[in-house]
This record gives C-alpha cells, structure tokens and sequence, in this order.
C-alpha cells in the first residue's frame, strides 16, 4: 500500500505514541518486579565472597530480607520463622536442594539471623549463603549510610 | 512541506529509529545503577547439634562471635581475642597448614551479623571454604 499525498502536512504521531506507550508498560512491569525488596537493608561489604550473578545464582532459589530491627520478610511481606519453615519445607518438596540466600542489615543481632538459618534447617536445607556487597555501584548505599551515620 | 507520493512502497523507518534511541538515551540515564553482590556460603548444623560441641576435632579452626563491641561485635580467635587484622593473618596460616580445615564459627544472640559476615569474608579471601555457623 503506497502513501498517498497528504493535504495536511502535519506529521501523524499515532504509531509513535504507540511505542513509546508500549516501552513505558514494558518498563515499569520488568522494574517493579526486580524491586520487591526492603529497601532499608545495608549489607556489609563482602569483596571475598562468590559475585551473584544472574547466571550463578539459579532461578530456584529463595532471598530472605531481615531488617535491622529484625524483621523478616520474603517480597516484601513480613513473615514469622514458622511460615519461613513453612515456605522452605514446600519448595524443597518441589525443588530439592536449592540455595536460600539471607539478606541481613549489618546492624542485625545473630539472634533474628539465627532463627532465620533454623527455620531453614528444620525445614532441610543445610546450606545458607549470606549475602555482601561485592562493589558499590547505586546511589542508593551511600544515601542510607549517610542517613544511618555507618 | 507536504509529503510528496513515494515511488517507492517501503515504511520510513527514520522517525521511528529517532524516538527509540530517545528512550534508549532516557532510561540509560534514568535507571539507577545496582550495586554488585556477593553471596558467602556457610553450612548450618542441625539444630539440636547447635548445643553439643563434643564433636570438635583438635585440627578445627574455632571462631566465636561475642556482642558488645558495638557494631563491629568482638572475635575471639580459638578462644583469644583478635583484632580483624591479627584474624586475617591466623587465618592466613592456617590456610597455609591446610586448605580444608573445617572453620566453625559461633555466634552469641547479641552479635552484629556485621561481624559474622566479616569472619566470612576474611575465611573467603583466604580460601577456607569449609565453613560451618553455630549459634550460642
């Protein structure tokens, strides 16, 4: 189908706005997934430790949040060390052995973290890693160190 | 300017390359940057073994965690007390003895994880992987 002449000779932006359209949704549903999690956290630098790396890590995996405070949470969502248990006891009947990475603050007392590692053994995993920061790239970690006087 | 007829049929991809490199250029600069992560793996004793500590062998590395040190916690070093510095380099020996030496870590309620994560990290950089975490 060729163009015909157009008397108006203004430029049609439908098709343009479609796609930018498109690229926003697109963006906003890949971001908001990738940002559940507590954004309060400031984990301790960790340059020693294996990079995570989308490839290293499997996609069967679990992340535990626990707040300075001691709250645990999964996606955001407040949990007990018993629903922990819970969630660890039905993914291992699904996954078998699979890593469950622990993002604890720095300023964590052992014992939040402790009930955390004992939900997950009681419920059959015996390897736990502990999550670090291997190189400081956000302008987010400088802005909570300032605001926390680390 | 009117549009002129195009002899030709195909589609004038200019306008359509321009916008996409728009929005390449704006959420280059608008998506904030992640920090890189590393992940420090430990085994985790059962916990009703958490309480015995009859199993220990002589040739074991024991590292135990104490709190009030503020945020940095305390480290004692087989039972003595070490500056981060002095840990590296006991470790540093011990790596030099002998690669796999199980390295167990205890850990009192009250200690910072700052603390724990450090010991690891410390064991990581001196290739002591065998790592196992209790709690006290």
């Amino acid at each position: 189908m060729a163009r015909k002449p157009q008397d108006n000779p203004s430029l049609d932006m439908t098709p343009m706005i479609d796609v930018v359209f498109e690229l926003i949704i697109f963006f906003v549903v890949t971001l908001v997934e990738a940002q559940k999690k507590d954004e309060s956290i400031y984990l301790e630098d960790g340059k020693h430790g294996v990079v995570l790396t989308p490839e290293e890590l499997p996609a069967q995996h679990m992340q535990i949040d626990i707040a300075q405070s001691g709250r645990i949470s999964m996606g955001d969502v407040t949990l007990l060390p018993d629903e922990i248990h819970r969630r660890v006891k039905e993914k291992k009947a699904k996954w078998g052995e699979f890593p469950i990475l622990i993002r604890a603050d720095l300023e964590t007392q052992h014992k939040a973290v402790r009930k955390v590692m004992d939900a997950c053994t009681s419920a059959g995993i015996w390897r736990l890693s502990f999550m670090a920061v291997h190189e400081e790239k956000s302008q987010e970690r400088p802005k909570l160190r300032k605001e926390r006087g680390l | 300017m009117a549009r002129k007829p195009q002899d030709n049929p195909a589609l004038d991809m200019t306008p359509m390359i321009d916008v996409v490199f728009e929005l390449i250029i704006f959420f280059v600069v608008t998506i904030h940057q992640d920090d890189i992560f590393s992940r420090l793996n430990v085994n985790r004793p059962a916990p009703s073994q958490s309480t015995s500590s009859q199993q220990e062998e002589d040739n074991n590395v024991t590292i135990e965690i104490g709190g009030s040190g503020g945020i940095n916690g305390r480290i004692f070093f087989n039972k003595k007390l070490v500056k981060r510095s002095e840990l590296d380099q006991h470790l540093r020996d011990t790596a030099r003895t002998r690669k796999s030496t199980p390295i167990i870590i205890k850990c009192t309620d009250d200690s910072p994880h700052k603390a724990l994560v450090d010991v690891l990290d410390i064991c990581y950089k001196n290739e002591l992987y065998s790592v196992s975490v209790f709690s006290m």
